[in-house]
């Protein structure tokens, strides 16, 4: 079994602990972060309040888990001064934390639009939502499968995920405006919707920017803002 | 064909020029004194290595070789003529030669010369006195034959000549036992009272001040030493004109050099073995016995081959405290007559002691001394330039064995405790 | 933290596994206020000190906790090498130094109390030297020469003390078929843990290292600097260092002098992330020293 994530040059010692309990809190804020955000989906699906107010609850923990991350990640770099790829996973975690903080935030967002959402009747049976949901849940899990088993390439094939998301969303919009057009009784849902739809687009977004710094922390090339795609 | 110039290109100029007259007449000062060395070497082991050369013999016991030289007693030599022709004999042959004669031995030999032994080499002889007078008058006369059936009056022109036959065995056994005594004096005083100085004494002026006297002591002239030696050890310790005297006295004189060097050794240990033998809750003594002194003993019997050197050359000190210029015993040649001891076991057991003690009381003979005697006490000729340069020669030999010896001891020792 | 694991995964999760595996909610680091917890084993009490006239500590005061490694940092000649012998009397064997006031406490014992057995002492408060020191004899002899010295000569015991030390000093696997060759046939790194390894075999409390690896390459650094680590499950480890940067490796605790006065002391982390005093900050981000 390969060492999951990043492994340390030290074998052991007080550098490997620290190094090790970062990739923990790590580990841990990205399995909240996929679970909130599955709860916030079904939250959505099955119309069950519960789960909307589940995922309100534990996003704190979330935070919670960003600032400690921090700490450690500046406690190591102050007293143990990483270079070459220890430094990169300081850089990468930090980074990846907040972008997992902020998909938590967008599943609370989520959660708070299904809630109003479950207080009338569907407008139209949820298709795009759901695959919206589907890849951007996806690119997620695999870019936290690229982190732990060191798989860079898998993290560019994410990055294209991320338009197919885009075009989704940019296509529910028109559709959506089209109802509140036709019918402004809608109007609320079609706005809850497109905002949902919205947020989807935005944990794409984050999750292409996680597989971006894996990219980044295995083969130390960044790859941001190239155009190539 | 053009020069090429660069930057490099070798010019003459005066620092050249000064830089070559430096080195040549380096050179030449070097080999000047190197010459003068080699003159010295060469002048004493052309004339002293054939007498010892000259002097082997076969013998008919183990090991069946010896050497009448380095391993008789000094004798005097005999040179006389016997029915017109000149012949030259050590005291024992001439008397064996001549036999004994109803008459009262010459006036010149006062020791009773005794009958010849059968092994001329262990025989206690007569010897020459201490202020010899040569050449001697003619034995006189006696219209006697002796008990060899010699007539008397054939030996006509009969002159001797003291120390000019036999060898120079007592000198070089106490030579010997001078240097190995002396040394290990020293060493003991001066490896104790080093390790007080640098490692047990408070620094400060008054540490200081005795550093300073001990280094001077090296200057003070050995004759000085000499007279100290005899002034206390001789006289106010009454322990005579013996060996015992005469190992403080060299030691005393060398103390000076094994006590620096062996501060100088002492200090060489790397301050980090006694801290880390301290550290672990060594006492101070543990730790200069068990991690200091045995790292510097290298180095101080290094420094101490210089003073093997010295005790051996010098012959001021023993002037007056050890050295006779000729004695009749080696020191080991002790009779204890019963009288001294006591009936009973107890006798026994006080046997070794009252060795000890009359071999260290009892003075000896030392190369440099005969020497000293041989080159300027007694009239100079040609029979004794022989022994002259044979001396110096086997001193040479015996100074560079004991150098030799220490400084084999000494590798076996830095090889085992390298650091 | 008050979510246990349990509640927060999710058999969706493709990470759940691993992340179970890796959660630890008791994790020290999340909780740091109890490192300073530990009890006080040296007491450092109002500490001056003087080297004849010079005074080289000015009113020293902190204790140093159990089980913990404390770090001494500070520019050079600023009194840390000082203040570190003070604490196993090394200091007596220079002439002319004194305590001028104050006083040390080891387990409430006053080490310059003249009822006190400098021997005892050092038994018990061992010490590592800048450079590494072994005897010129073997590496077994090295060991057991602190053994030797109070008299134990049995042979068994004296095995199973050095395995158990070069094992401590994790050195026994490189040593354990040349024990008995000279120390100083080990390379600087190895010479350094054997010098641990001696000072660990007449079974100490404390271990003082004055700048253990000033003189080592980096790879026999990080593996001194992991056997600190290590140590620091049964030792109380105080460690000078003028690299910086290995009291924020392997020290819990850092304390910061300058010209003989103690400036800071605090959690390493403060120290290197946020110290409170200003010198501080200047000298751990190289801007005097
Ligand atoms: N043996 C000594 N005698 C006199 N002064 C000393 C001695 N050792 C150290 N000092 C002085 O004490 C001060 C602190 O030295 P030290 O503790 O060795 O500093 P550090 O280990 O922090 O570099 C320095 O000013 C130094 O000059
Ligand atoms: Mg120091």
């Amino acid at each position: 079994m390969p060492t999951p994530v990043h492994s340390s040059s030290y074998s052991n010692g007080p550098a490997a602990e620290q190094i090790g309990k970062i990739r923990e809190t790590l580990l841990l804020m990205a399995s909240l972060t996929d679970r909130n955000l599955s709860l916030a989906l079904r939250s959505l699906v099955e119309r069950d309040d519960k789960l909307s107010d589940a995922v309100e609850a534990e996003d704190s923990q979330l935070d919670e888990l960003e600032v400690s991350l921090d700490e450690l990640v500046i406690n190591h770099m102050a007293t143990h001064a990483p270079v070459a790829t220890d430094c990169r996973f300081m850089l990468v975690a930090s980074k990846i934390s907040s972008n997992l903080e902020r998909i938590g935030d967008q599943a609370v967002s989520i959660a708070r639009r299904a809630r109003e959402l479950n207080k009338e009747p569907l407008l139209k049976p949820l298709i795009d939502i759901p695959r919206m949901a589907q890849i951007a849940a996806g690119m997620l899990r695999d870019s936290i499968s690229a982190l732990i088993d060191r798989k860079a390439e898998m993290a560019q094939e994410i990055i294209r995920r991320d338009k197919e998301v885009d075009a989704i969303n940019k296509q529910l919009a028109r559709e959506l405006t089209s109802f509140m057009l036709e019918d402004p009784s809608t109007i609320t849902r079609a706005l809850n919707l497109t905002l949902v739809a919205r947020s989807l687009e935005r944990i794409a977004d984050h999750c292409k920017n996680i597989a971006e710094e894996v990219y980044y922390l295995y083969q130390a090339r960044d790859i941001r803002h190239e155009r190539k795609a | 064909m053009t020069a090429r110039t660069h930057p490099f290109q070798r010019k003459a100029n005066l620092a050249s020029f000064q830089e070559r007259v430096v080195f040549w007449s380096l050179r030449a000062f070097t080999y000047i004194i190197l010459l003068f060395g080699v003159c010295i070497f060469s002048i004493i082991i052309i004339k002293g290595a054939p007498t010892v050369f000259d002097s082997f013999r076969v013998t008919g016991s183990f090991p069946f070789i010896s050497n009448d030289f380095l391993f008789t007693k000094p004798q005097t030599l005999h040179v006389f003529k016997y029915k017109g022709e000149i012949k030259q004999m050590a005291a024992d042959d001439y008397y064996a030669f001549v036999g004994q004669t109803p008459a009262p031995p010459p006036a010149e030999i006062p020791t009773t010369p005794p009958a010849p032994a059968p092994d001329a080499n262990a025989a206690p002889s007569g010897v020459a006195p201490v202020a010899p007078v040569a050449p001697a008058p003619p034995a006189i006369p006696v219209p006697i034959l002796t008990t060899t059936g010699i007539n008397p009056d054939d030996i006509t022109e009969h002159e001797t000549y003291s120390y000019a036959a036999g060898g120079i065995w007592p000198q070089i056994v106490g030579t010997v036992l001078l240097v190995i005594g002396s040394m290990t004096v020293a060493l003991i005083l001066g490896i104790f009272s080093a390790v007080y100085l640098s490692e047990y004494s408070k620094q400060g002026p008054f540490i200081s001040a005795i550093r300073l006297a001990i280094v001077n002591l090296a200057g003070v002239p050995s004759i000085v030493f000499g007279l100290f030696g005899f002034g206390i050890f001789v006289l106010a310790f009454g322990w005579n004109v013996s060996l015992m005297a005469g190992w403080f006295t060299l030691a005393f004189m060398i103390l000076p050099v094994i006590i620096t060097a062996s501060e100088e050794s002492l200090r060489a240990v790397p301050q980090g073995f006694r801290q880390g033998s301290l550290a672990l809750g060594a006492t101070k003594w543990q730790t200069i016995w068990q991690n200091v002194l045995p790292y510097a003993l290298p180095g101080i019997l290094t420094s101490s081959v210089l003073g093997i050197a010295r005790v051996a050359g010098e012959t001021a000190p023993i002037l007056f405290t050890a050295a006779y210029a000729t004695s009749d015993k080696l020191p080991w040649e002790i009779t204890i007559t019963p009288d001294r001891l006591s009936s009973g076991a107890l006798g026994y057991l006080e046997y070794p002691f009252l060795w000890i003690h009359d071999f260290v009381f009892h003075g000896v003979n030392a190369l440099p001394y005969h020497i000293y005697v041989v080159s300027s006490k007694i009239p100079q000729n040609e029979y004794t330039e022989r022994v002259q340069y044979g001396t110096a020669f086997v001193f040479l030999g015996v100074v560079m064995t004991i150098a030799l010896a220490s400084i084999l001891l000494r590798t076996r020792l830095r090889n085992r405790l390298k650091w | 933290m008050s979510t246990s694991p349990t509640t927060i995964m999710d058999e969706t999760t493709p990470t759940a596994q691993s992340v179970e595996v890796v959660m630890n909610p008791a994790s020290p680091a999340l909780d740091k206020s109890s490192r300073f917890n530990a009890p006080t084993i040296i007491d450092i009490d109002n500490v001056d000190f003087y080297y004849g006239q010079s005074k080289a500590l000015h009113g020293i005061n902190f204790p140093i906790k159990e089980k913990l490694v404390t770090a001494f940092i500070g520019p050079s000649g600023c009194g840390k090498s000082t203040l570190l012998r003070c604490l196993n009397r090394m200091n007596d064997l220079v002439d002319g130094t004194r305590i001028g006031a104050g006083s040390i406490k080891i387990s409430g014992v006053d080490i310059y109390d003249p009822s006190v057995d400098v021997i005892e002492l050092r038994k018990r408060v061992g010490m590592v030297f800048q450079k590494s020191n072994p005897f010129p004899k073997s590496i077994y002899e090295n060991i057991v020469y602190g053994l030797r010295l109070q008299g134990i000569n049995q042979k068994a015991r004296l095995d199973e003390t050095v395995e158990r030390s070069l094992r401590g000093a994790a050195l026994w696997d490189e040593v354990r078929d040349r024990l008995h060759t000279s120390a100083l046939g080990l390379s600087g790194g190895q010479q350094q843990r054997l010098c641990i390894a001696r000072a660990i075999a007449v079974e100490p409390e404390i271990i003082l290292m004055d700048e253990p690896c000033s003189a080592l390459d980096p790879i026999a650094t990080v593996k001194v600097e992991e056997l600190i680590h290590q140590l620091k499950q049964n030792y109380t480890i105080v460690i000078v260092t003028h690299n910086m940067q290995q009291a924020g490796r392997c020290s819990d605790i850092t304390a910061f002098f300058y010209m003989g006065r103690l400036i800071e002391i605090d959690t390493t982390e403060k120290i290197f992330t946020n110290p409170s005093q200003r010198q501080t900050e200047d000298y751990i981000s190289g801007r005097f020293g």
